[in-house]
């Protein structure tokens, strides 16, 4: 299992202990019987991408109904497409990845994936299409001290102060627009992966690097970040 | 005018978990198999190490651990 900490995040914090994956399980008869059919050939091997296809675009139109009220701007007829597309996306996907497929869950878990990832995908870049990404800090309200409430105590004002210094002192610029887009922006992952021509994975291990500069930064000056900080 | 969880919030999206996490990649490979422990009951952090902290620092993949794990257990 490759993970993050490599390189110079090793030095901040101990690395996640490597456990050896165990030995598969034997597939499920249901996952064998999808995995015979779509490695057979002729009518059998096309009945099963058809029900294959069947499967995903329930899929993708379940993640479309998750995610309808933020996309309220978008006709039926519209989803519809997005389903239709991002099930066929999936449904290749699925079939030119089948080598991959360890039966680790059942195959319709494994495959569910491809199509709700498909779907999600399509639906962030959609809800930002024709919108311009900003790379810049244009949302630092939450962290000037006119917007604080009352409730706001001391510490975490100058804990966000910091925060500020160090954005501004420890990153480079490449981290500091990623960190500031995805991170204070709003803008989706895979939104800002397709404007800067990059992919998911990149992009997380930028904004991860960020994060672990900041926090190496805020603990150099004594902040003790553990109990400042809310999950969403 | 913000309170203090609003910027506790915002201060976990900037600095994400303290603890070491996988990337999306990593996420991606094992999360069918992530849900389907976590259906069981099973102890997932011991399993997968590393995916739940990215949960925590990744909305995207947060997003779609959400929903497989809401479709697989038949929840809408």
């Amino acid at each position: 299992m490759s993970i993050l900490e490599v390189g110079t995040v090793k030095a901040v914090e101990p690395a996640v202990p490597l456990v050896a994956a165990p030995p598969p399980p034997p597939f499920d008869l249901e996952s064998h019987e999808w995995l015979r059919t779509l490695r057979a050939d002729g009518a059998t091997r096309d009945a099963a991408i058809a029900r294959l296809h069947t499967l995903l675009l329930g899929a993708a139109r379940f993640e479309i109904s998750r995610r309808r009220h933020t996309l309220r701007h978008l006709r039926g007829n519209e989803l519809e497409d997005i389903a239709a597309e991002a099930a066929a996306d999936a449904t290749l996907s699925v079939l030119r990845r089948l080598d991959d497929f360890r039966g680790a869950s059942r195959f319709t878990t494994w495959a569910y994936k491809f199509a709700l990832l498909e779907a999600a995908v399509k639906l962030r870049k959609r809800a930002w299409q024709g919108r311009e990404v900003p790379l810049e800090p244009d949302d630092w309200d939450i962290f000037s001290s006119t917007a604080l409430g009352p409730d706001a105590a001391s510490e975490q004002r100058e804990l966000l102060a910091a925060v500020q210094t160090a954005v501004a002192e420890a990153l480079t610029p490449h981290q500091r627009s990623v960190l500031v887009a995805l991170a204070v922006n709003g803008v989706p992952i895979d939104v800002l992966a397709e404007r800067l021509s990059t992919n998911r994975g990149a992009l997380y291990k930028t904004l991860h690097d960020a994060r672990r500069k900041l926090r190496a930064h805020l603990v150099e000056r004594g902040f003790a970040l553990a109990d400042r900080l809310e999950a969403e | 005018m913000t309170d203090r969880s609003e910027i506790g919030q915002a201060l976990g999206r900037l600095l994400g978990p303290a603890e070491p996490e996988v990337g999306c990649d990593v996420c991606f490979d094992e999360l069918d198999r992530y849900v389907e422990l976590e259906l069981a009951g099973r102890d997932v952090d011991a399993e997968i190490p590393g995916l739940r902290a990215h949960l925590a620092g990744c909305p995207a993949c947060r997003e779609e651990h959400e929903s497989l794990r809401a479709l697989v257990s038949g929840q809408p």
